[in-house]
């Protein structure tokens, strides 16, 4: 394992945070397509060190993988296909919308800096590993791309991503999900962080189609403490931060309200991961980013093929 | 309509009700800004639990609202008109009772200040007139008014207005003092039927009175006042006594008063031209003694000398004497006053005597007594001695068997000397004599049986007989010079003057022999009997008893000088048997004496008398006519209720066509004259347990304090409770409290 370049700001790629995920490995659940030799299953049959299967030889086959050990025995040309490893393709695409500004108190990070520490802490692991990694940042549009690579310098050309300045506008999952469908080269790992606040058939929408074209999904549902516990008193109006919305309240009085409808939200999300295969993790700002990626990374460890 | 003790607090109050929407609206618009980013959650959760935000939030604030609301009026006070008067609109009830008894007269201390019952009238003008105010109804009655055959008030319940009050007034202004003495129980077991159709439960009765220690040293007139507070009654009394304050009315107090306590024929035959002795008795009601008080004195309404006494020591009665004469016959009337004092009602009082032309007395001896110098002789002699100066009395001599016959209700006295035997129809006419209140005298002396007494008189007691004897016996003479009497005078009205110390009329008396009583007779336990002349040796000699209305004496010893000296010349024979003879008839001529409230009777006997009377009633002798009521014996009766004092005269006519007149004298109660104040103190000790205020008449103002009506403080706290417990339990609901967090 070798520690990635990292050059420029460290803002979202916390010590603490890497030596806690530092012995683990993101892999892949699934067979993805990778560039360099490393430890995920490929799809792609060719060569490798483990013998897979013969199959008759046909015009066009490279000679170079004739098995003429057989033609010499049975006089009959048979090609030997290998199960090839490959290194894995992370993308991380992170929600940058408005509502991903939401921060709380300020005491905590906000819900974007929150997700883009877990993006850089999964992105330096995969290059870590030798894996390829890539992030997109998005709004209602992909705002920001690294495409998936091993290169030397993508751990800070993806901070670099991550760090730029924003112009947080609403979100439009399900379009950016459509896009990420159509763009990415090759079956990877497709990391989602957001908070989902958004059209979740859309999103369930954008979702299978990556399943379809072979990606393997990971959600991390990013949601601030304050929104997952509602703790506001007093006499206050809210004000939304995508939309023009605003309640002038007395929270307590809509506290168990709000609450039931969270909680309806967060396991709509969690069911409609499920029903694209995705892993689901909720990671709250409160919370060190360690913790859930953690979770996350055990979970997939335990259930890699 | 609810009323408030302390309406300032109600009124600057009640604006802080609207401090909690003042709040409210201060918290919508200080509300801080969140710029959040699960908007859609929170507008799911608005829009689901809008109604339910909403109206917890208004019902919060209504709670608040009522809860501020309801500690503005606990400290209001606020009352509750009685129930009906809320349905119907009309305030609380007033009830108004007047103290108008005897005492209430009494002035401060000079004769132009006010008396108790002015300064009460003022107290019911004033209670009028704020009740005037408040939308009252209200009622004014009187002791004597609720005390009447029929009871009335002053002024019948009515709601309070302008002219209200100035009935109420012109009904007070014609009110005086009664005459009676009418304590409070009576007219407050009657308070409840004043307002027939309101409840009396949340009125309050006003009692305004002088509040006098008679009145209430004993339960009942407290038990009176505890039964209207249970029925929900709020008592107020008013305490319009002279110099009543707050300070002074805590203690019992008594002011300085002389009353004439009674005055009365005492004696005496009241024949025409005869001496009557009259004996009145003043007492000082006051703490101090009292000097030189003269006693005005009036027969038939002329003046005549009076009486002087010296000093009256303070709590005590002074008796004293004088004599009347008149020359004709009739009813007269006796007169005597006091000077003014503070209470003048009860310083005069009058008495009747009734005079005839002479008093008939029977003396019954037996066939062979020498009417020259038997028994009847001597006591004819004495009772008549036929000089200038009568006596009166007409003696007249009979035979024991022509008793029977006789009328002996014509005769006022009997006398029986020495009689062997009295027929049984003889006995039952004397007794029924008796009984009718005729006075019987016995002598005794040698023909005199004891068996045939004790059989035929005496019967154990049951008979008129005063003792039994056992029969005669020498009386020894007493031993050495400086012979003890042989006749010692008891304690008796008939023998005062000659009793206490020696006497030297008596020491003349011998008495050689008596009718010894019999030995064993218990003459404690015979009820009744007095002993009015004793032997030396302790023995009795003269006795007497009553039997039914009348008395009935007996002399142990002969009239006549026989078994001894006393009729021979001694003046004390006359004087004792003069005495004897005026005390055995004043039982029957002893005059009514009534007082004022009283009923006077008259009875009538059916086919002699016409049936109707014509009263003379004071103070101007204003003629009242009654028509006679028949009586369960057969014969009639006529009352007349007294309201004032005075001379009441009665005259009807008989069917033989001559008219009958009887007089009765009708005086004030003496016990109003005892003016000792009751006190606060003992007023809260009788009445513990029962709330009620006092206030001084001077010092009260109707419309501080408590008013008409139920009490709503405690039932206000009572739900300010639980208003506040809800409006806890509602904040909590509606998440106004620190709750628990939850975490998803």
């Amino acid at each position: 394992m070798h520690s990635p370049v990292i050059r420029g700001s460290r803002r979202y790629l916390r010590p603490e945070v890497i030596r806690r995920i530092a012995r683990l490995e993101v892999r892949a659940r699934g067979v993805v397509e990778g560039v360099m030799a490393g430890l995920h299953k490929s799809p792609v049959k060719g060569q490798s060190v483990e013998f897979l299967q013969h199959r008759p030889y046909v015009r066009g086959d490279d000679l170079r993988r004739v098995d003429w050990k057989v033609w010499a025995r049975q006089d009959r040309l048979s090609v030997k296909e290998f199960e090839e490893e490959t290194s894995l393709r992370l993308t991380l695409a992170v929600d940058g919308s408005a509502s991903m500004d939401y921060a709380g108190d300020g005491r905590r990070p906000s819900k974007f800096e929150h997700a883009a520490t877990l993006a850089a802490s999964l992105a330096w692991l995969a290059l870590s590993h030798g894996d390829g990694a890539g992030v997109a940042v998005f709004d209602d549009a992909v705002r920001g791309v690294v495409p998936a690579r091993t290169r030397g310098s993508q751990l800070t050309e993806i901070c670099g991503v991550l760090e730029a300045p924003r112009n947080a506008g609403a979100s439009d999952l399900p379009r950016v999900l459509r896009r990420l469908a159509d763009t990415l080269p090759r079956r990877g790992l497709v990391v989602l962080i957001s908070d989902f606040l958004d059209d979740r058939d859309g999103i369930l929408r954008g979702l299978r189609l990556l399943e379809r074209r072979g990606h393997d999904l990971a959600v991390l549902h990013v949601m601030d403490d304050d929104e997952l516990d509602f703790p506001f008193e007093g006499p206050t109006r809210f004000e939304g931060l995508e939309l023009p919305q605003h309640l002038a309240c007395n929270p307590r009085g809509l506290r168990a309200g709000y609450l039931e409808a969270l909680t309806a939200f967060l396991g709509d999300v969690r069911r409609r991961a499920a029903a694209v295969g995705a892993d689901f993790e909720l990671a709250r700002t409160g919370e060190p980013a360690e913790v859930p990626l953690v979770r996350f990374l055990a979970r997939r460890t335990r259930l890699a093929v | 309509m609810p009323a408030f003790d302390f309406p300032p607090l109600a009124w600057w109050g009640l604006p802080l009700v609207a401090v909690p929407l003042v709040i409210h609206l201060i918290n919508l618009l200080r509300y801080r800004r969140v710029r959040f980013a699960a908007m859609e959650f929170l507008l799911a959760s608005q829009r689901k639990y809008r109604t339910r935000v909403l109206l917890r939030q208004m019902l919060l604030l209504a709670l608040r609202t009522l809860a501020i609301a309801g500690v503005v009026l606990a400290l209001a006070q606020p009352r509750w008109r009685s129930a009906a008067a809320g349905l119907f609109g009309r305030g609380g009830l007033q009830i108004v009772l007047l103290d108008d008894s005897l005492s209430m007269g009494e002035r401060d201390g000079h004769a132009t200040a006010k008396t108790a019952f002015e300064r009460a009238k003022g107290v019911a003008g004033r209670i009028a007139a704020t009740a005037t105010g408040r939308g009252d109804t209200l009622v004014v009655a009187s002791f004597s008014g609720l005390t009447a055959a029929e009871p009335a008030p002053l002024l019948p319940a009515q709601p309070a207005s302008a002219d209200t009050v100035q009935r109420g007034r012109d009904a007070l202004a014609r009110v005086a003092t009664s005459w009676l003495a009418c304590g409070p129980r009576e007219p407050l077991d009657r308070v409840p039927t004043l307002a027939a159709d309101l409840p009396v439960a949340g009125s309050t009765l006003w009692l305004v009175s002088d509040f006098r220690h008679h009145d209430w040293h004993d339960a009942e007139s407290a038990a009176a006042v505890r039964r209207l507070s249970e029925m929900g009654v709020t008592i107020r009394l008013v305490d319009c006594g002279p110099d009543a304050t707050a300070s002074t009315a805590s203690d019992a107090t008594t002011t300085s008063n002389l009353t004439l306590v009674s005055m009365e024929a005492v004696g005496g035959v009241p024949a025409t031209g005869v001496l009557v002795p009259v004996e009145l008795e003043i007492r000082n009601d006051g703490p101090a003694l009292v000097r030189d008080v003269q006693v005005e004195l009036r027969e038939d309404g002329a003046s005549r000398a009076g009486l002087q006494i010296a000093e009256i020591p303070a709590g005590v009665s002074a008796t004293r004497r004088f004599e009347v004469r008149f020359l004709q016959p009739g009813a007269h009337v006796v007169e005597a006053r006091l000077p003014p004092d503070r209470l003048p009602a009860d310083d005069g009082r009058l008495c009747v005597v009734d005079v005839v032309d002479h008093v008939d007395v029977l003396l019954v001896a037996d066939d062979g007594a020498d009417p020259r110098s038997g028994d009847a002789f001597y006591v004819a002699t004495a009772l008549a001695p036929g000089t200038a100066a009568g006596t009166g009395v007409r003696p007249r001599l009979e035979r024991p068997a022509a008793l029977a016959a006789l009328d002996l209700a014509a005769y006022d006295c009997i006398w029986v000397l020495d009689v062997e035997r009295l027929d049984p129809a003889a006995v039952d006419a004397i007794e029924r004599h008796a009984r009718a209140g005729g006075g019987v005298v016995f002598f005794c002396g040698p023909r005199t049986r004891a068996d045939v007494v004790n059989r035929t008189l005496h019967r154990e007691g049951q008979g008129l007989f005063p003792v039994p004897l056992a029969g005669a016996v020498e009386v020894l003479p007493g031993p050495g010079p400086g012979r003890v009497p042989d006749i010692v005078a008891e304690q008796h009205p008939v023998v005062t003057g000659l009793s206490g110390g020696r006497n030297p009329l008596l020491d003349a008396v011998r008495v050689d022999r008596v009718m010894a009583v019999a030995r064993g007779f218990d003459e404690a336990a015979a009820t009744g009997l007095q002993r009015l002349i004793s032997l030396r040796d302790g023995g009795a000699l003269m006795v007497e008893k009553p039997f039914g209305k009348g008395l009935v004496a007996a002399v142990l010893t002969t009239a006549a000088p026989t078994w001894n000296n006393w009729a021979r010349g001694d003046p004390s024979w006359v004087v004792v048997m003069l005495e004897l003879q005026s005390h055995l008839a004043r039982q029957r001529r002893r005059a009514e004496s009534l007082l004022v409230g009283d009923d006077v009777r008259i009875d009538l006997a059916a086919g002699s008398d016409e049936n109707m009377v014509d009263f003379l009633v004071p103070p101007d002798a204003a003629l009242v006519r009654q028509v006679a009521a028949p009586t369960d014996d057969g014969g009639f009766q006529v009352r007349l209720p007294t309201r004032l004092p005075g001379a009441y005269a009665a005259r009807w006519r008989r069917r033989d066509g001559t008219e009958r007149e009887q007089v009765a004298a009708v005086n004030v109660d003496a016990i109003e004259g005892r003016l000792e104040r009751a006190g606060r103190e003992r007023l809260a000790r009788h009445l513990a347990g029962v709330p009620f205020r006092m206030d001084a008449a001077d010092e009260l103002d109707p419309a501080g304090g408590t008013l008409a009506g139920l009490p709503l403080a405690r039932p206000l706290l009572v739900g300010l409770l639980v208003v506040l417990l809800l409006e806890q339990c509602v904040a909590l609901a509606a998440g106004y409290h620190v709750a628990p967090s939850r975490r998803c």
